[in-house]
């Protein structure tokens, strides 16, 4: 509800809107200048964020546009890595090209898995697409001779036009890619599409009687987010070099959609710093001796219990009251 | 063959139902999907471990503290955590409780430490039933035993008594509800003392077939979850109905079909049911005009 007000309410105020585009471009020029700033493993922290907010980026579409949850993104994930590993390695195809040869084939799946799912809703679609990263995973891990089951596969290092890619190289494909999912993410968002899966998130009915086609766009919804997190999985495998099917099960699924609702169910600012929130995190949590699991469940909690919309929208109800 | 197969797969399903019946009590009045349910009854088992073996009290007191203990625990982390949440986004509650099942893994995890312990029970030495020459362990039949008397005390709960008909009218309308005079913030803590509580009967059930450690639900939990979406959220029945068939069609698809798929074959059969019927077998359909 809220979040279509603001849609709507977004080309009013000149201000604000020059604002926020200031804002975006210094976090860019942020983003761009970071890997000068940070060792190795700092790096690999910030490419990972990029990589979990492009999932956290198509899950909001499901889940925060569309009203739709998912227990099945870990395994679009993976299976996005394991094609684009797959392609790469043992078929010879070009890294960027496999990239998205695996992501249009995660689409493919992620809108079959969507047909079935049209009539559930709540409990029963978490636990039927919960099902389906069950199956997904469980097929990776049995196709022996292409994925090399539960040994996992080793990947070395992607090519470029001849260029090998480097740790820093990876972090700003990663990142022109996710600026790139940043933006159709905004386009889709405030178009038909984004429109339309509002409405289906309040009232079927309603988008129904408006001649919203609600299982199009449902497939759509799936399509879309099951794309954004192959594409993040196939940079993600090239990141760890070291990919196996037990790193896709349903706890990474539980954590993306966490990522999203921390962040702020349908708000694109909100997947960045929920994908931040749970890599960052931990790694801060790490120096506490006993147990970081109870602090950072306690942080989830906390967030949870003082901001229900989540760490964008305390963020933006913070920069409306100091605007006032 | 198949007969010894069938009372496996009900002996596990069984554990599943426990746990189902808990997290049903909690879902269907609140709405909440309680991701904490298996840790909050792993603590109320933990907690009867130790009043057995460090406190020395007999199996039944120790029980009865546990599940005294497990209605408390389930009214204080509604009071505490779930209460600022009433009104806002359902997800966000969930994801609360996530955070939740976190907290209390750790928080066991420091008192206990991760070893496993064995759970004792009074049923242990008891020689199995024998039905047609097919084994039944004394545990099983315990379990599905108690988990009608639970469905049951609680229909008759709901049906017939006036603070369960308030939590009938809470959960199928919260603003009429209100109206006619009933407590939201009571009927969301009764709720959750009531999960709490059957929760804590459950892990104390569960533990002797299972080694206790602190993640002696995370695998049940999703199963519950799975099996209660197969009979039918809303019916209580429905739900225990649907976690034995889930263990049973597991174990069935395990020893027929083939052991490493029996999991994704158990999840496709839950698609192609709901597919067919949505609300699950037993589920009734909620109409409501939006």
């Amino acid at each position: 509800m809220t979040a279509a007000a603001d849609i709507i309410r977004v080309p009013g105020s000149r201000t604000a809107w020059s604002l926020a585009a200031a804002l975006v471009g210094l976090c860019f020029l942020l983003a761009c200048a970071a890997p000068l700033g940070v060792n190795g493993y700092g790096l690999y922290l910030l490419t990972l964020t990029e990589i979990f907010a492009l999932v956290a980026l198509g899950l909001n579409f499901l889940t925060g546009y569309a009203g739709q949850i998912s227990l099945c993104h870990a395994s679009f994930f993976g299976v996005g890595a394991y094609a684009t590993a797959i392609l790469t390695q043992k078929a010879g195809v070009p890294y960027l090209l496999s990239l998205f040869a695996g992501a249009a084939f995660t689409t493919a799946i992620g809108a079959i898995v969507a047909v079935p799912s049209l009539r559930l809703k709540n409990i029963y679609l978490a636990i039927a697409t919960l099902g389906f990263g069950v199956v997904l995973q469980k097929i990776i891990f049995e196709w022996r001779s292409l994925t090399g089951g539960g040994g996992g596969m080793a990947l070395t290092a992607p090519h470029i036009a001849g260029y090998e890619l480097s740790a820093t190289g990876l972090y700003y494909l990663t990142l022109v890619l996710m600026t790139l999912g940043l933006f159709g993410a905004w386009n889709v968002s405030r178009g038909r599409t984004g429109r339309a899966l509002l409405v289906i998130k309040d009232s079927e009915i309603a988008a129904g009687s408006l001649g919203i086609h609600a299982a199009r766009y449902k497939v759509i919804a799936f399509a879309i987010s099951a794309f954004y997190a192959a594409i993040a999985g196939g940079l993600f495998a090239y990141l760890v070099r070291y990919i196996n099917p037990e790193s896709f099960s349903v706890g990474l699924s539980i954590s993306f959609l966490s990522m999203v609702v921390i962040g702020g169910l349908g708000t694109i600012g909100g997947s960045i710093l929920g994908a931040a929130f749970y890599v960052i995190v931990p790694e801060l949590l790490r120096g506490i001796k006993d147990a970081p699991g109870l602090v950072f469940g306690l942080l989830l909690v906390l967030v949870m219990v003082f901001m229900p919309q989540g760490l964008w929208g305390m963020l933006r109800r913070l920069g409306r009251r100091s605007r006032r | 063959m198949i007969a010894n197969l069938v009372v496996g797969g009900l002996a596990a399903g069984c554990l599943y139902a426990m746990v189902g019946i808990a997290i049903v009590i909690v879902l269907n009045i609140t709405d909440i999907a309680n991701f904490a349910q298996g840790e909050m009854a792993m603590l109320a088992t933990f907690f009867a471990y130790w009043l057995m073996d460090g406190v020395g009290l007999p199996w039944w007191q120790a029980a009865s503290i546990a599940v005294a203990f497990g209605l408390l625990q389930g009214i204080v982390i509604q009071q505490v955590v779930i209460r600022p949440l009433i009104g806002g986004p359902v997800l966000s509650a969930i994801i609360a409780t996530l955070g939740l099942n976190v907290v209390l893994n750790s928080l066991a995890g420091m008192i206990w430490g991760h070893q496993t312990y064995t759970f004792p029970s009074p049923f242990a030495f008891s020689p199995p039933f024998l039905v047609g020459g097919v084994p039944i362990a004394v545990d099983s039949v315990v379990n599905i035993a108690v988990g009608l008397v639970i469905i049951i005390a609680m229909t008759l709960f709901l049906r017939f008594t006036w603070t369960g008909l308030g939590l009938r009218a809470a959960s199928q309308n919260q603003t009429v509800a209100r109206l006619m005079g009933v407590s939201i913030t009571r009927t969301s803590a009764i709720a959750w003392g009531l999960g709490g509580l059957v929760g804590a009967v459950a892990g104390i059930l569960v533990a002797p077939s299972l080694f206790l450690d602190t993640n002696l639900m995370s695998a049940l939990l999703i199963k519950a979850f799975a099996g209660g979406v197969l009979g039918g959220l809303n019916s209580l029945i429905g739900v225990f109905i649907g976690c034995l068939a889930l263990g049973v069609a597991e174990n069935l698809a395990g020893a027929y079909i083939s052991p490493s798929f029996a999991d994704a074959i158990t999840f496709l059969i839950i698609i192609a049911v709901l597919t067919i019927r949505p609300q699950g077998v037993f589920g009734r359909v909620r109409v409501r005009k939006a």
